[in-house]
């Protein structure tokens, strides 16, 4: 189909004026990725798909949704209540909100696992370290967009959460206040906060598209990596990536789709997890929910925040756990990129997987003692893994890599 | 398995499996294009109730249904009777030119004449046919009481300050006008002797 469109007069009188078919050719037909990628390369493409998706139905939402924290006729507010007609009045309102509520921790279901499968295959490595160092931007611009949309039902949990958050910035020294006050516009949150946090919703994307756009150019100059994580120098070990990984991202794109509108149309809660139950009441500033915790996506680094009994110390601790993955490619310099071949490597971030999950249990969990005792174990190898990284290879016997596929 | 049977084989499923992604992302086009329409509420809010004794005589009162003007005149003896006589300056008297200038209550011969159920309570659209303007109140005949802003003959009724279109006192559109149309007439009906439901 591709080729037939490439042949018409159209595409030959734009062919002249863009030189279209020349960028069709080095980035897909002629494209030469890796012919040995398995199921975890999907997730870049679905990455870029939910993106799509969350911009899309975010503008239709935005046609509704009305940032104010005026009182309402109802005595709720302009805000908590243009959500509510989303959902009960405007036409298929409630389908276009649930997905982007969904697309939200669909976005960083698919991350996470994209991240993951960076990790384990060691795709931070050379020469991919700035490739590595845009997607952790990405990941911070996604984090700040999560949390800006949150605020906006405008419900306990929205209200809540934004005052913890932008008292974190609080904590820090001298500038501290006045950051806070820089974030909120006011003493508390409250209108103004809204306000800016849906202008910021709404810019935030946009930077996002940007730098996906940078992040993938950078991938198609360096090339992908693969499960061997070796460089590849022969043409038969590559294939052209349309049609042969178009059609394998489309096959992807079904299946995400299948898990994606089970939760759309039956489940669009997700038992708590992709919508908090507390954020349908209205926010309330003179009464805190009993039990407050942040989105899934969110909670790892929650946990490590309250692992620390001092509040400078934690904010700086989480701060960290996300600065420090900036350093990753630095840290490891095991010659050996895939975890098929670097056997300690490979048990420690298998360990390190889990770890981030417990740290997301912990962090979802009301803080018990024992919880508490298990988030610092966790927040402990959590740091511990990238600095073992710097000593893994002066002992680690690494398994011969292969020399081609 | 053949070349060839292959071929067709892929061909199919290329073809069935492209086929079907189509419709589905063309189905996904319909919530969004359905999210921009009016929602429920502003559906809802599509009947307006409005207790026509609070107009007096003579008096023209100007509300609001589906968010768009709508004038309720209370019509005197005096102003009844300008309804007559001007039938040659109309270009649709009987308000037959399109669907939107009759209803299904203009039943008889005076309800198409007076355009309305009541002979003295006009309820009528406020919006000029010509570009959207709400034309001017100007109820009685002659020039005594607007000058040469009107022609010589002017049998009393509305007039348009944006480009210039005359209506009659039942809302008829005048000959020279630039709006094609009557006002358009309502939906309405009264629910009570002195209360009106439109839409």
């Amino acid at each position: 189909m591709l080729n037939s469109m490439m042949k018409t007069k159209i595409f030959a009188w734009v062919d002249r004026r863009t030189d279209a078919g020349a960028i069709i050719k080095s980035q897909l037909t002629e494209y030469p990725a890796p012919k040995n990628l398995n199921y975890m390369w999907n997730f870049g493409s679905l990455a870029l798909l939910v993106l799509v998706l969350q911009i899309l139905t975010g503008v239709f939402l935005a046609m509704y949704y009305k940032p104010s924290a005026a009182v309402s006729y109802g005595q709720y507010t302009v805000a908590f209540d243009s959500v509510e007609r989303i959902m009960r009045d405007v036409n298929f309102g409630w389908l276009i909100r649930y997905m982007h509520a969904v697309g939200a921790s669909a976005f960083f279901v698919v991350v996470y696992m994209h991240i993951g499968r960076g990790l384990y295959y060691g795709s931070y490595k050379e020469p991919r370290e700035l490739l590595w160092i845009i997607g952790v931007v990405i990941l911070l611009i996604m984090q700040g967009a999560a949390f800006f949309g949150y605020l906006l039902p405008w419900g306990q949990m929205s209200f809540w959460g934004a005052t913890v958050i932008t008292n974190l910035f609080g904590a820090l020294p001298v500038i501290g206040e006045y950051l806070q006050q820089l974030l909120r516009g006011g003493f508390a949150v409250g209108d103004p906060t809204l306000n800016r946090f849906f202008s910021l919703h709404y810019l935030f994307p946009l930077l996002l598209a940007a730098i996906v756009g940078g992040h993938i150019h950078a991938l198609h100059v360096v090339h992908s990596n693969n499960p061997e994580g070796i460089d590849l120098t022969k043409e038969e070990e590559k294939i052209m990536f349309h049609p042969y990984y178009t059609v394998k991202d489309a096959f992807g794109v079904g299946v995400f789709l299948l898990f994606y509108c089970y939760f759309v149309f039956f489940n669009p809660h997700a038992w708590g997890y992709f919508i908090e139950v507390d954020n349908y009441v209205p926010a309330n500033a003179l009464s805190t929910p009993p039990h407050i915790a942040p989105v899934w996506y969110l909670t790892p680094w929650y946990t490590i925040l309250r692992s620390f009994p001092d509040k400078l110390v934690g904010v700086l601790a989480m701060g960290g756990s996300l600065a420090i993955l900036f350093a990753l490619p630095f840290l490891d310099r095991s010659k050996v990129r895939s975890a098929r071949y670097r056997p300690v490597f490979k048990q420690m971030v298998i360990l390190f997987f889990i770890d981030v999950i417990v740290l997301g249990y912990c962090g979802h969990e009301p803080p018990t003692p024992v919880l508490k005792l298990v988030g610092q174990v966790a927040t402990a190898y959590y740091f511990a893994f990238f600095f073992l990284l710097l000593i893994v290879p002066k002992f680690e016997k690494t398994k011969p890599v292969p020399e081609g596929i | 398995m053949t070349e060839k049977a292959n071929e067709s084989r892929r061909n199919f499923l290329y073809l069935a499996a492209g086929g079907l992604g189509g419709v589905a992302a063309a189905a996904t086009i319909v919530p969004f294009i359905g999210s921009m329409l009016p929602a429920a509420d502003t559906l809802a809010a599509s009947k307006t109730e409005y207790d026509v004794t609070t107009v007096a005589a003579g008096q023209l009162v100007v509300i609001l249904w589906q968010g768009k003007p709508v004038f309720i005149t209370n019509r005197t003896p005096e102003l009844l009777k300008e309804v007559d006589g001007h039938d040659d300056m109309l270009k649709d008297k009987d308000s037959k030119a399109i669907p939107e200038v009759s209803q299904p209550w203009m039943n008889d011969p005076d309800r198409v004449k007076y355009r309305s159920i009541k002979p003295e309570y006009l309820v009528v659209s406020a919006i000029c046919t010509h570009l959207g303007c709400i034309p001017g109140y100007k109820p009685t005949a002659g020039r005594k009481d607007w000058g040469d802003s009107v022609p010589a003959d002017w049998p009393g009724g509305w007039h348009c300050p944006c480009h210039g279109s005359k209506y009659d006192i039942s809302g008829r559109v005048i000959n020279g006008s630039p709006a094609p149309f009557n006002l358009h007439a309502l939906p309405y009906k009264y629910t009570s002797d002195t209360t009106v439901l439109i839409g």
